[in-house]
């Protein structure tokens, strides 16, 4: 802390006003509002009529909603297995000293990561279309005709349709996290291995996975972060359907607050989101970091 | 010798397979573009009748039909995305480092507190501000403006950038304010002349995390405009799909008019733009 030189508290209030009272605005405000409303039966126009705690009630026996959720946890566990284990192999075959090209399998590998969701999203519509998509067009031209559909109306193969394109467009940046920490491992370790006789796969996961633990779980939390606000692409690609085979929690809110045009219910969601959202996150730490102390102990 | 070779041998297949499944993987990463970038110059009857070849008689047709006509709004759209973006970064960047700078120097009352409300901000799920957002903006008749994205885009990304920029000021030797203070310097002066200038490289990985983060941004901006004449990029993107509904050439060729910044500056920069997403996401 500064000593010398002690700015005037008007100063400090002066330079602090605007970026605290824009967020305050921007995020407090809103969570505070949601909660107030929450407990309102509010279609939209100026009428709202309180009705205590009716909104929860029907959340806790709304099936779509719960569904949703369930497909949130769905993506959540597809993206850490899909994103940061594939991830995770990929990274060891780009250090093996046998690959060449390392720094465009980076640079090609993270390129997907910067575009929009909405961009992507359209992309994989053109890739599932029923006519003129490059998947039936392969099935096509592989003589498989029959297995042409239209993909994305399909109810039982939808979520894990519109899984896909969201692990395929992350892989390259968990790759780029994972690498950056492996490069601050010192490589004295990896050549002690060597002699010993340790293959490819021992160091992997004997000796890498244990060092960088503390970057996995980096990864895990943005992963689970990610997924749990998944919106963007839902949208673009189904809206939530075929009926609601898609949904996920954020979709919801947004149908029910501007479709139905329901905002005290649509409040109601909202503040479920957070609490589950933060519950997820929270839980899944405090899970990892007791088991990761277990094991040194 | 002859296992010797024999491990050679097995040495060569692996390279074989590895090399092969990660160029597999890296062409899957820019084939879309790649295929978007040749398919966009076909003609929509020339792409239905054979979508993954290359044109024959290529054109630029697509792309002139989508910047002359003015129902798409595409050039008012890069417009706006480009004027939210710039504005958006350029309050992040000087937000985060007036903010990050204080809470790591200044010893006031409220800084705890400050700091964990703004650590709060980090963990908050935004998408559950969606609904409500909407309302607070509504109900002050703010949505709906050429400003209104700067302010949720703003919040948003600052609880990043004020603790890159806090954790990189207490690396800072104090020394260089005390000598500045002694030579007569007063608190703002020292700020933008001497701490600024050493910040720099940390607000640049602050700048370089948003850029990209305003111009994809959708949910927010689906919510909060609704004139066609004030829409970002990625909502004029979901309206040219309704429209374009089976012309996928011209929605190519949109797309990449907007993704063009994006690519060009990603390539460009592709090395300071993967340390910097990196230490972001580690750090923050």
């Amino acid at each position: 802390m500064l000593t010398t030189i002690k700015p005037k508290g008007k100063t400090i209030f002066l330079y602090l006003l605007i970026p605290v009272a824009m967020f305050v605005f921007t995020v407090f405000v809103p969570l505070v509002t949601a909660f107030v409303y929450s407990f309102f039966e509010w279609k939209g126009g100026p009428q709202k009529t309180f009705n205590g705690l009716e909104n929860y009630i029907t959340l806790l026996h709304d099936n779509t909603f719960w569904k949703a959720f369930g497909h949130n946890i769905y993506l959540v566990v597809a993206c850490i297995i899909g994103q940061i284990g594939i991830a995770f192999v990929l990274v060891m075959m780009v250090n093996s000293k046998l690959v060449r090209f390392k720094t465009i399998h980076r640079t090609f590998g993270f390129f997907p990561s910067t575009i929009s969701a909405v961009c992507l999203g359209l992309i994989w519509n053109m890739i599932y279309h029923n006519q003129y998509g490059i998947i039936n067009w392969f099935l096509r031209a592989i003589g498989r005709s029959d297995l042409c559909q239209v993909w994305l109306n399909n109810t039982k193969l939808v979520m894990l349709l519109v899984t896909i394109p969201l692990i395929w467009q992350y892989i390259g940046y968990y790759m780029v996290i994972i690498l950056s920490a492996i490069a601050s491992i010192d490589t004295d370790i990896f050549e002690s291995a060597e002699l010993d006789g340790a293959n490819g796969f021992q160091k992997a996961l004997h000796i890498t996975l244990p060092l960088i633990k503390n970057t996995m779980l980096v990864c895990v939390t943005l992963c689970i972060a990610g997924n749990m606000k998944a919106f963007d692409n839902i949208y673009v690609m189904t809206k939530g359907g075929p009926g609601t085979a898609s949904m996920v929690m954020a979709m919801y809110g947004y149908q029910v607050s501007f479709n139905q045009s329901n905002m005290g219910y649509g409040s109601c969601i909202s503040v479920a989101i957070f609490v589950l959202s933060l519950l997820v996150i929270g839980g899944t730490r405090g899970l990892i970091g007791r088991l990761t102390r277990e094991k040194e102990a | 010798m002859k296992g010797m070779s024999g491990n050679k041998v097995k040495k060569g297949i692996l390279g074989f397979f590895m090399n092969a499944i990660l160029i597999i993987f890296s062409l899957s990463c820019i084939f879309p573009i790649i295929w978007m970038l040749y398919s966009s110059l076909k003609e929509k009857r020339a792409f239905n009748a054979d979508i993954i070849g290359l044109p024959k008689n290529p054109t630029p047709g697509n792309y002139i039909r989508i910047l002359t006509n003015p129902d798409y709004h595409l050039g008012e759209s890069m417009w706006n995305s480009v004027r939210t973006t710039t504005l958006s970064i350029l309050l992040i960047v000087l937000f985060s480092f007036i903010v990050g700078y204080i809470l790591a120097r200044v010893k006031f009352k409220m800084n705890r507190v400050l700091y964990t409300m703004f650590l709060m901000g980090m963990l908050i799920p935004i998408h559950s501000l969606l609904v409500p957002i909407y309302v607070v903006f509504q109900r002050c008749k703010i949505s709906n403006n050429w400003f209104t994205l700067i302010l949720p885009y703003v919040s948003f990304g600052l609880p990043m950038g004020i603790f890159l920029v806090e954790g990189f000021v207490k690396s800072v030797p104090v020394s260089l304010e005390e000598a500045a203070a002694i030579d007569g310097s007063n608190f703002s002066r020292t700020l933008w002349m001497v701490i600024f200038p050493i910040c720099r490289p940390i607000l640049v990985t602050v700048a370089i995390i948003q850029v990209f983060s305003c111009w994809n941004e959708f949910s927010f901006a689906l919510v909060l405009i609704k004139d066609v004449s004030l829409q970002t990029v990625p909502l004029a993107l979901t309206q040219f799909k309704g429209q374009f509904a089976s012309d996928y050439p011209k929605q190519m060729a949109a797309m990449l008019i907007t993704m063009a910044p994006i690519i060009v500056l990603y390539f460009v920069f592709s090395k300071q733009i993967i340390k910097g997403m990196v230490s972001g996401a580690v750090k923050g």
